[in-house]
């Protein structure tokens, strides 16, 4: 106060000065209240407010403010000025001349300064707003030249602290009110991205709900303590349960069966407490039990859900009754195919020719009595073919590799105990990816079978040992006279030979006659009795080559008598250049003497035209031989012809009924073929063929 | 063909018969001829003179039944005796109701046809 009391100050009345200094105080009163006015206020209203009051308080001529730029507000350039004055209010311009008066460094600011200032001479106090100046200047300026006095720098000092205060705390709060936009602004993008995300969210909980509504498999979730969070329609439609009825309810008491239920309460709280998991992430099988209680089996996977907290589950369960159904009935189909394998004893195998890789069924190595642990090879093969048949075999194995096409096979094996086992196979021909060729195909075990032909044959042969002893048996008579025919000459010639050889003088010629006779008739006996025994031996079938017309007169020459005695014409007709067939004679001479007494018996009631019977021989179109044997006698409808060949079929009193079924399983024997026909005329025709050159079935 | 002697007749189909049965009957003291069928015997001039007819049964074309009857019908009274190679002994009854003086089966001996005949020759 002193120091402001400047000399150059005029002497003030006590009463005036007492005035001065309540104006002083009153203003310095107004100059603080300015910050209050402040409060919340922009730099920009807090500048103007204050070049306002300050022109207003201190009489000035001029008040200037510079703002320098901050954080939230650009620099701020403003003038006030005595509304009688004579300059243009242009905050630039005066600015500049302010600036040009004081100098750039606020630091080296001093003092009052006289400026040049349109025609005069302002004086003109310069304010730093901070300590240096940092926040902007101040310039209050006034014409008179007692400016500025001791008041005026006190109050201008504490108005520009005063500004400084209220500017720093508007930038504080434009500060904070930037902050708190900034906040703002991240609390509404924030919202925004919470919007999108709730909106995601809620677009794959509809997804989800989808997902669970339309999945097939029945999905379920689980707590961490093990209550039912979701329950999805398909898992409604399995279980029979409500989704609402089992939500919140334990798992274990909805879906699994009491029996499993503790070993699931087991294994969730193992899983809890030390994380280990059996079924976690796989796909496991199990019992499930519905609403109604009954159980059925599913395939179950477990997940666990990706989230933070406590754990919870998703499971997946499928009905699988059905696959269980048809897995038992592949699993019984395929033990059926071993059972059928076995019951028809028929094995399957594969050979892949150009490795000579074998594969083969249970049944084939049950068949080959190998242990189906080793591998097949050719040499294994060898080792149970029958010797007799080894080569065949090779033979049929070398073709095969070339030609590559279906074919069947027959062969033997010998087991380690000498025994014998037929075999007979298929195999089909394929081609694999890489074109290599493979057979596919089946063996079975026939040797049951060829035992049984081979009964059959020897059944056959005794049957057609009683049809033939049989038809001798009609033959009897005619048998009879054959024999007794030469017998009788020779008992006659005989008597004649030793009368002529009693009489005096002995007819010795005459008696040498009679004895040549004798030798005649008795080889003529002899040859009867030779065909004879040859027809009536029971004997298994041979195989030569048979001249028909020469076994056909025999057969006549034997049954002459007979036809004769029942008034049959016989008539032959033989053909000259008839091929041999090969067979088995005897049963073709049985053949032709059942063909030629029937022929015979058909005519027996046959009195109104002549027994005719007519025996043919001929070769066939197909380099085989034919025989027929036509009657005149009273034929037979074709029905009654179809059942002929029947056994114990018969159409005479006192008739086995097996000749003719008899006679056709020999031709059939000899791959031939016997048929009847009725005639054009009276009668029927009964006729066989043999193809040449073709032996009889073993 | 002596003078004196009787003539027996053989009708047969088999040639062995037609040799060695005229020697034996010969030998017994008979006139004899052979034919080989009952038409043979039928057109021959020995038919009237015949005083026995040995006969076989079966034969082709007319058998000796046949001839039988053909004989009966005309009124001849031959004795027969059947020869016949068959052992059937109801065609042996069935003849001798017929009117056949006997019935030999082959082979039959010199004794029995020796006595068939002198009985046949008794009638």
């Amino acid at each position: 106060m002193n120091r402001s009391s400047a000399p150059n100050a005029p002497a003030l009345q006590p009463a005036e000065e007492i005035k001065r200094l309540q104006r002083c105080i009153n203003d310095l009163v107004s100059v603080l209240a300015l910050p209050a006015m402040w409060t919340g206020s922009e730099p920009s209203h807090i500048a103007r407010t204050l070049l306002d009051s300050l022109l207003g308080i201190l009489r000035l001529d001029l008040v200037y403010i510079r703002l320098k730029e901050a954080v939230t507000e650009a620099p701020i350039e403003m003038v006030r000025l005595a509304e009688s004055g004579p300059l243009p209010e242009d905050p630039v311009a005066i600015g500049e001349v302010i600036s040009r008066c004081l100098g750039d460094d606020p630091r080296q600011w001093s003092g009052p300064v006289r400026c040049p200032l349109g025609d005069g001479m302002l004086s003109l106090v310069p304010l730093r707003l901070g300590l240096y100046g940092e926040m902007g200047m101040m310039a209050a300026g006034s014409w008179r030249a007692d400016f500025p006095g001791q008041t005026d720098m006190l109050l201008l000092s504490v108005a520009a602290n005063q500004a400084v205060i209220g500017l720093q705390e508007a930038r504080l709060l434009a500060e904070q009110k930037r902050v708190a936009g900034e906040l703002d602004q991240r609390v509404a993008e924030r919202t925004r991205a919470l919007a999108a995300a709730n909106e995601e969210l809620s677009r794959s909980e509809a997804r989800k709900d989808a997902i669970l509504s339309s999945a097939l498999d029945c999905i379920v979730t689980m707590d961490h303590e093990g209550r039912i969070t979701e329950f999805n329609p398909a898992a409604e439609h399995t279980f029979g349960y409500r989704r609402d009825a089992v939500l919140g309810r334990q798992l274990a008491d909805v879906i699994i069966p009491s029996s499993l239920r503790e070993q699931h309460h087991r294994g969730f709280a193992r899983y809890l407490t030390t994380g280990e998991a059996r079924v976690l992430g796989r796909r496991v099988e199990l019992t499930a039990m519905r609403a109604d209680g009954s159980e059925f089996p599913v395939e179950l996977t477990i997940t666990r859900i990706p989230m933070d907290g406590p754990p919870s589950f998703t499971g997946y369960l499928r009905d699988i009754t059905e696959r269980k159904r048809s897995e038992e009935a592949l699993r019984r189909s395929e033990a059926s195919l071993v059972e059928a394998q076995r019951l028809s004893s028929t094995g399957t195998f594969s050979w892949r020719v150009a490795t000579d890789d074998f594969t083969w069924s249970e049944q084939t190595y049950r068949i080959f009595e190998l242990d189906p642990a080793v591998p097949v090879t050719l040499d294994l093969l060898g080792s149970r073919l029958h010797p007799e048949d080894m080569p065949s075999f090779q033979q049929m194995l070398d073709r095969q590799r070339d030609e590559g096409g279906d074919f069947e096979h027959e062969h033997r094996l010998q087991m380690p105990d000498r025994s014998v086992r037929y075999l007979h196979l298929v195999a089909h021909a394929t081609r694999d990816r890489e074109g290599q060729l493979k057979y596919i195909g089946w063996v079975q075990d026939v040797t049951e079978r060829r035992l049984a032909e081979a009964a059959l044959g020897k059944a056959r042969a005794d049957l057609a040992h009683v049809a033939r002893v049989s038809s001798l048996g009609a033959l009897t008579a005619s048998i009879a006279h054959e024999v007794n025919q030469p017998l009788s000459g020779i008992i006659t010639n005989a008597g004649t030979c030793l009368r002529m050889l009693a009489a005096d003088p002995p007819n010795l010629d005459g008696a040498s006659e009679t004895a040549r006779r004798i030798l005649r008739d008795g080889h003529r006996a002899t040859e009867v009795i030779t065909r004879l025994r040859a027809l009536f031996s029971r004997r298994q079938a041979a195989v030569e080559a048979v001249d028909l017309n020469e076994a056909t007169q025999e057969v006549i020459a034997l049954s002459l008598s007979e036809l004769q005695r029942n008034r049959v014409v016989l008539r032959s007709e033989f053909a000259d250049d008839l091929p041999p067939v090969t067979g088995d004679r005897v049963q073709l001479q049985q053949v032709i003497l059942n063909l030629l007494l029937n022929a015979s018996d058909a005519m027996s009631g046959v009195s109104d035209r002549p027994r005719e019977l007519v025996i043919r021989t001929e070769p066939d179109e197909r380099d085989g031989v034919r025989v027929s044997i036509r009657d005149a006698g009273i034929g037979m409808e074709p029905p009654e012809m179809d059942r002929l060949f029947e056994p114990f079929y018969t159409t005479k009193p006192g008739g086995m009924g097996i000749g003719l079924s008899v006679s056709r399983s020999i031709i059939e024997s000899h791959n031939g073929r016997l048929w009847a026909a009725p005639n054009d005329g009276p009668g029927a025709t009964f006729a066989f063929s043999i193809p040449g050159g073709a032996g009889p079935e073993s | 063909m002596s003078a004196g002697r009787k003539l027996v007749s053989v009708v047969d189909d088999d040639e062995s018969v037609r040799e060695s049965l005229p020697d034996l009957l010969r030998e017994f003291g008979f006139d004899a001829e052979a034919f080989p069928s009952a038409e043979d015997f039928l057109a021959s001039d020995a038919l009237n003179r015949t005083k026995c007819l040995i006969l076989d049964i079966a034969m082709p074309g007319m058998s000796g039944p046949d001839l039988q009857r053909e004989l009966t019908r005309r009124g001849t009274n031959l004795p027969i005796v059947f020869i016949t190679a068959q052992d059937d002994g109801s065609i042996r009854n069935s003849l001798l109701a017929k009117g056949a003086s006997d019935v030999l089966f082959k082979p039959f001996g010199d004794a029995a046809l020796r006595d068939a005949l002198d009985a046949a020759l008794r009638r």
